[in-house]
């Protein structure tokens, strides 16, 4: 067989798309009802060492437990007489600098798992310590909320837990052509007018048929979408600054989606940690700055708030290998206009009250930024997506 | 015995059946063809890997020779990943099926995550060797396992501080499940779990009398100095028990929706002895089991999904590192469950990423087409080996197909259809099915397995 008529007689097998017209109705349905806002998600994924990136370098505790790893104080860009950034945030400095960054402190939650897995779940799901949930809380957000697959975007080639909900899911890509082209093919629209609502069954054949189309609709609708707009060449040149860039395509575009989620890896140091994790933050910052300003410029950024987390701290004391262990609470970054309380949104916890493992103990939980954000943000009623109540705080 | 029954009895309790080996069975009896399960599963073979290598670093001390620790830890990594492979190879190839399907259902029940290779393969070989035997003794050994004792804090549990979490997950997800205990019966029943170690470096389990708690306990409403064996007895008392099992038995193997009278039935089998060949011999002799409505209805397993098209069209990975990348795309990494609940299976294993994924799998792995697609990286990897991903791409695959030719020699396209969907096909699809060339099979292999209705068994 020749290669050439092989692949033409398998254009059965590379697509399998196909939209029937009635379901094409619904596509036109718009989620205007939920406001343009948007959220981006970002996860420093490994846990980020929180003490290295917003320092105490006023604490001599700070300098007693980290000997050979603590930030010097000359290398230190000053937010106020306790804390600093770590210099390889300069970039997110001159966020700050606008009123545009919070910075909240001592995020986590009760009896905290330092399990990378497992604590990436518990933020995903937004679960209790011992608590299993089997969608993620954007997932329950789409169930709640959503009509499409791109009203969740994660930049990635496979979907995280945090953007599967139990009925509805977010759709993860990378490039909007290489999703487009997977899901398209001429062939395919023969089958088209054999389609009924039959698909559209409870039973598992409907369902897959169901995700299929459904699929197909996103990935058209991101590629056209993301068409109409020309990536800007302002930002770094790396992984992380690409999918930020991608993000920036998809939100200025305007197509309906309401929450995108990136993360960036690397940041278990468990040794030699300090020229890693600078490299990594000074990653992070730079893309960071380059987003911040393409949002700026197609006047995007006034809708898009951007949160920023790490599943766990590191521990307080350093390891005899140059690095840190597995911690627990740990700050978060939210990044946007008209912050309420820009800067410091609260005093580090005591480095002389840590809790067993001589980890940072939490004051905020992390599902009361999420309640918040839904509530003051998204403006949905969060109970229904955590389904426990938390204290709004009071960051926007 | 009817054809597409011997299909959907071979996609349940194994990966599915080649074609001619169907019609060949089809010529006996239910009963013979299940016993012959059974008794092809009846052996037990251990999986294990050539560790020569790795055990001459077990006499060296860590603490001292660091040299000597980063070689044992690369190693062992590098195990980790060849034991992936075996499994899959022994899913693949084995012929206690039976057995090795168990033992993937069991892996998903007893869940644990552990890196060591040693203890990783004890436990593994664990839940081989129990996997159609006594469920009473299964909890029990499974309890003393080093990867256990670890995974769920066992080891941190002493009489002056005892923890939990190996008792909850006991009664939640192992045995009894949510509803039929209390926080008080979990507190309790952790204190008989105490003085639980094992052998530094044999791994076998070790009691340790002192960090014992001996003293009475008063779980489920009984009162005693109940041993961690003792209370795995008490919750085995209760029928509710055998229920919980019976149910997620049922839906692994029958129906993701549950029939409440099938599982009564079942626990009139399963209780009190707890025998698990005996319930699983009369779940696939059982009228319901060959029910139209359990015929083709689950969602493959990414494995079974892998395992079922390599029955078809043997292939070998020139990178095996790419099984993994596969495993992990498509949602399941073999020893790599996502917590101690396991993968949730059904509906779960499909968003629109591994739905595309999954369609357009035989065409990626069987006609030369470069996978451009990345898995996410580890949290552990390094900075280094994280960025320089990106430029890995394209997976090498090179599909047997003279096996293929072999096991499908002569069968006409509608025998071959009829074998490998076991549901009904939608209409229009079908229309595309029968217009295929007859003469072309491999295209026609590749066109099968990428219609929706594969994705069932």
């Amino acid at each position: 067989m020749k290669r050439r008529q092989f692949i033409k007689n398998s254009s059965l097998a590379s697509t399998l798309f196909f939209v029937p017209n009635f379901i094409k109705a619904f596509e036109e349905i718009s989620i205007e009802s939920l406001g343009y806002k948007k959220l981006v998600i970002i996860q420093l994924s490994g846990g980020n060492d929180g003490l290295n990136t917003v320092v105490p370098y006023s604490n001599d505790l700070y300098y007693n437990y980290r000997p050979t790893i603590s930030i010097k104080e000359k290398e230190i860009i000053k937010l106020n007489d306790n804390l600093g950034l770590d210099s390889s945030l300069t970039p997110l400095k001159r966020l700050y600098d606008k009123g545009l960054l919070t910075i909240i402190n001592n995020v986590g939650y009760p009896n905290p798992n330092r399990s990378h897995f497992r604590s990436t779940d518990i933020w995903q799901t937004a679960s209790d310590s011992n608590q299993y949930l089997q969608n993620g809380w954007v997932g329950r957000y789409l169930d709640a909320f959503g009509k499409n697959n791109y009203n969740a975007i994660e930049i990635d080639d496979s979907l995280s837990l945090m953007l599967k909900g139990e009925n509805m899911s977010g759709i993860a890509t990378k490039s909007a052509s290489t999703l487009y082209k997977a899901s398209q093919n001429p062939n395919f629209k023969k089958i088209l007018s054999y389609q009924n609502e039959e698909h559209l069954s409870e039973h598992n054949l409907g369902y897959l048929y169901k995700t299929m189309i459904s699929a197909e609709s996103s990935a058209k609708h991101i590629f056209f979408n993301a068409k109409k707009v020309v990536k800007a060449n302002s930002y770094p040149n790396n992984g992380f600054a690409n999918q930020l860039r991608t993000m920036a395509q998809f939100i200025n575009s305007g197509m309906e989606t309401k929450v995108f989620y990136s993360s960036l890896g690397g940041f278990d140091t468990h040794s030699n940690q300090n020229k890693k994790q600078k490299k990594l933050l000074e990653m992070y910052a730079e893309s960071m700055e380059a987003f911040v300003a393409d949002l700026k410029a197609q006047n995007t950024f006034k809708d898009t708030l951007i949160i920023t987390f790490s599943e766990f701290g590191r521990r307080v004391e350093q390891n005899a290998a140059n690095g840190t262990d597995h911690g627990a609470a740990n700050n978060v970054f939210i990044i946007g206009e008209n912050m309420k309380k820009p800067g410091l949104y609260n005093d580090l916890a005591s480095l002389s009250d840590l809790d067993g493992n001589g980890d940072l103990k939490y004051e905020i939980d992390f599902r009361a930024i999420y309640a918040t954000i839904l509530k003051k943000w998204l403006d949905v009623d969060d109970k229904k997506i955590l389904n426990t109540s938390f204290n709004y705080l009071d960051f926007i | 015995m009817n054809k597409k029954h011997i299909l959907h009895l071979y996609w349940r309790a194994g990966f599915g059946v080649l074609p001619k080996q169907a019609m060949e069975l089809a010529k006996e009896t239910k009963k013979a063809i299940v016993d012959d399960l059974f008794e092809k599963s009846l052996k037990m073979e251990h999986l294990l890997l050539d560790t020569s290598k790795l055990d001459t670093y077990l006499t060296a001390d860590f603490k001292t020779d660091k040299m000597a620790r980063q070689a044992f830890l690369n190693l062992n990594a590098e195990k980790f990943n060849a034991y992936n492979y075996a499994w899959m190879d022994r899913l693949n190839y084995s012929d206690q099926i039976l057995r090795e399907k168990m033992t993937l259902f069991w892996a998903n029940h007893f869940v644990c995550r552990d890196r060591n290779i040693y203890h990783l393969q004890s436990y593994n070989n664990t839940l081989r060797e129990n996997a159609l035997g006594s469920f009473r003794d299964f909890v029990k050994v499974i309890s003393k396992e080093a990867s256990m004792i670890k995974y769920l804090d066992t080891l941190k549990n002493s009489k002056r501080s005892p923890n939990e979490n190996f008792a909850r997950e006991l009664l939640e997800l192992f045995t009894i499940g949510v509803g039929n205990y209390t926080e008080q019966d979990i507190k309790e029943s952790a204190r008989a779990f105490t003085g639980y170690k094992y052998h530094k470096t044999e791994g076998y389990f070790v009691f340790n009398e002192k960090a014992h708690d001996g003293k009475t306990k008063t779980f489920l409403n009984k009162q005693g100095e109940f041993n961690g064996d003792d209370i795995i007895d008490i919750i085995l008392e209760q029928e509710e028990c055998a229920a919980f099992i019976c149910k997620k038995i049922y839906t692994y193997f029958v129906n993701d929706t549950i029939n409440d009278f099938h599982v009564s039935k079942m626990v009139n089998v399963f209780y009190p002895d707890y025998n698990i060949e005996t319930l699983m011999r009369y779940v696939f002799t059982s009228d319901w089991f060959y029910d139209q409505e359990n015929i083709g209805s689950k969602i493959k397993s990414p494995i079974e999904l892998l395992v079922g098209m390599n029955k078809i069209v043997p292939m070998q990975f020139k990178e095996k590192k790419n099984y993994l990348k596969l495993q992990k795309l498509l949602g399941q990494v073999l020893l790599d469950p996502p917590n101690v609940a396991g993968w949730k299976g059904g509906r779960s294993w499909i968003d629109p990423n591994t739905l595309m994924l999954r369609l357009n799998l035989p065409q990626l792995l069987l006609s030369n087409s470069v996978m451009d697609l990345n898995e996410k990286g580890d949290f552990t990897d390094s900075y280094k080996e994280l960025y320089k991903k990106s430029s890995n791409k394209g997976m090498v695959i090179k599909p047997d197909w003279k096996s293929f030719e072999e096991n499908f020699n002569g069968l006409p396209f509608f025998q071959i259809k009829e074998s490998l969907i076991l549901c009904q096909i939608k209409e229009g699809t079908n229309e595309i099915l029968e217009n295929l060339n007859e003469e072309d099979k491999k295209n026609n292999i590749i066109q099968l397995m990428s219609i929706p209705e594969y994705q069932l068994c």
